[in-house]
């Protein structure tokens, strides 16, 4: 890491603000003199003007935004405790996870995209469908990661363990519940990101409201530069929600 | 000098299992057969351990010391281990609270604090917490970790994880220690001061301890007796009593003339026993 070849902070973030801004640059011009039709790849300068209007001004994306937001972290949430517990037992038993674990292989097998429509007539095209859809995905990703985190104790902490008479409860609560919270928070971290694809696609699919309708309404309809704009949201969204997993985990696994 | 088939010694009583003391640790032909794998990991192999004695077992690897201390601790599939074992008097029960078991690894656990560790074994056989939290704290303090208390293992040297290691079994009331090997993963300088540590651990409370290793200086360094094991299937060779005064200091021994000539007592045996 110390290769004197490599540039400083600075100078990287400078070289990559200089290359993003050529990018931009060139894209802009492109557009201008229509070498490639704007209507296929927009223009930066009316993805910043939509943005405004619609984050700022009329504050549209706003509404949108929270609608997504909240059935991300209602998927998410559901997913991951449901995921967590079902994971717990399998772990502690076997017979349990002899028994359904074929069975939930298979339900994870299904593409759960093509699982929307039949949520749409369950739930309807409000929050219900999107949070089913969502949920679907956490759930599985968490309940995997839970199985490998709990089976992946350390042998020698269980010897230890039985040398010192923990009953069951105690091997599991102080051997491999805690060995296991890094395995999970993996999965929590992947299984927020799926949260929200799962909503945002199933928005697309049909709903009231939420940035993936508004995304499927803009693209219908030819409005390029919002279609980038929802897509510069939502990337930003996922970067501020690996950011957060970071620092969270960090926070609670100071141990590690 | 007829020390290969030399019975325990006097204070012990020598054969017979009538009435065990209180810290005693009792083999009397004892054999372990791992049926599935169609193995004899040890044969015939009668030790009694007095209360209070530092009794070592060195043998080549693969001998069955280990299973010998499994064995004890109650870690053996049902059927596997023959003979009269007699832990404190009592047959061995996984879990009991008559022996405190220290594995070669050090077994901390990442997410707990070298004091947290040396809780642990307390914590788990229901201590409660102030009494068990006195203890880890002045036991951390004599293996020399006195500052080191918040550190996690990730951060400690792998001589001072297995210092965390010694504190947590010494903070269990057993009158029985069984080690296997603590020391067999560290560099020499470390090791010397580790056992230095573990003998003024001991001869503060005089446990019984029953130590594996494969290293003779250090059999013969830290024990009164020292048990030599021959290949698989493990049985005695030898027991040669180490008459050296206590307390010793490790360190001094490496240049006393009574010590070389036990540890070439002893390797003698060994090489007997190996050839045989």
């Amino acid at each position: 890491m110390n290769d004197e070849r490599m540039w400083g902070p600075a100078k990287i973030w400078a070289a990559r603000l200089v290359f993003l801004a050529v990018f931009f640059f060139l894209w802009e011009k492109v557009a201008d003199a229509k070498l490639i039709d704007p209507i296929l790849i927009g223009k930066p300068t009316g993805i910043v003007q939509f943005l405004w209007q619609e984050v700022f001004v009329t504050q549209s994306l706003l509404k949108d935004f929270y609608w997504s937001m909240a059935g991300t972290v209602l998927a998410f949430l559901m997913g991951s405790v449901a995921g967590i517990l079902v994971g717990m037992l399998f772990v502690t038993s076997p017979t349990t996870e002899a028994v359904f674990n074929p069975i939930f292989t298979a339900l994870n097998a299904m593409p759960r995209i093509a699982l929307a429509p039949l949520f749409i007539i369950w739930f309807g095209l409000g929050l219900g469908s999107k949070v089913a859809v969502g949920f679907s995905l956490t759930f599985f990703i968490v309940l995997t990661s839970t199985v490998a985190g709990g089976r992946g104790v350390n042998p020698d902490h269980i010897t230890l363990a039985r040398t010192l008479g923990a009953s069951e409860s105690q091997i599991f609560r102080k051997f491999v519940l805690p060995s296991a919270v890094p395995v999970i928070f993996n999965g929590l971290r992947l299984g927020l990101v799926f949260a929200l694809l799962g909503v945002i696609g199933s928005e697309i699919l049909a709903s009231e409201n939420g940035l993936g309708q508004t995304l499927s309404v803009l693209a219908a309809s030819f409005k390029t530069n919002g279609v980038f704009a929802i897509i510069f949201l939502l990337s930003m969204i996922g970067v501020a929600i690996s950011w957060g997993m970071t620092s969270l985990e960090n926070r609670l696994l100071r141990w590690r | 000098m007829n020390m290969a088939m030399q019975p325990a010694p006097a204070k012990s009583g020598a054969g017979t299992v009538t009435k065990p003391a209180p810290g005693s640790v009792i083999f009397d032909k004892v054999s372990v057969v791992f049926e599935q794998a169609n193995l004899t990991a040890v044969s015939d192999f009668t030790l009694h351990v007095a209360p209070g004695e530092f009794v070592s077992i060195v043998g080549p690897s693969g001998c069955g010391k280990t299973t010998l201390l499994n064995f004890a601790a109650g870690l053996l599939p049902a059927g596997a281990g023959r003979g009269t074992m007699l832990v404190n008097g009592k047959p061995p029960s996984t879990g009991t609270h008559d022996l405190a078991y220290m594995l070669a690894r050090d077994a901390l656990a990442p997410w707990r604090t070298a004091l947290g560790n040396a809780e642990l074994g307390a914590e788990v056989r229901g201590v409660p917490a102030e009494k068990r939290r006195a203890r880890a704290l002045d036991l951390l303090d004599k293996v020399g970790l006195k500052g080191f208390e918040n550190a996690y293992p990730k951060a400690l040297s792998q001589g001072m994880r297995q210092r965390v290691a010694l504190a947590r079994t010494f903070s269990l009331d057993a009158p029985i220690l069984l080690m296997d090997e603590p020391f067999g993963a560290l560099d020499a300088q470390t090791k010397l001061q580790l056992e230095d540590v573990l003998l003024s651990l001991w001869q503060r409370e005089q446990r019984t301890v029953l130590f594996i290793t494969h290293d003779l200086s250090e059999a013969v360094s830290m024990s009164d007796r020292v048990i030599v094991m021959s290949a698989r299937p493990g049985r005695i060779i030898a027991d040669v009593p180490i008459t050296l005064g206590r307390p010793r200091s490790v360190r001094a021994l490496q240049k006393d003339h009574d010590y070389h000539e036990l540890y070439s007592q002893v390797w003698t045996k060994l090489e007997e026993g190996l050839s045989q």
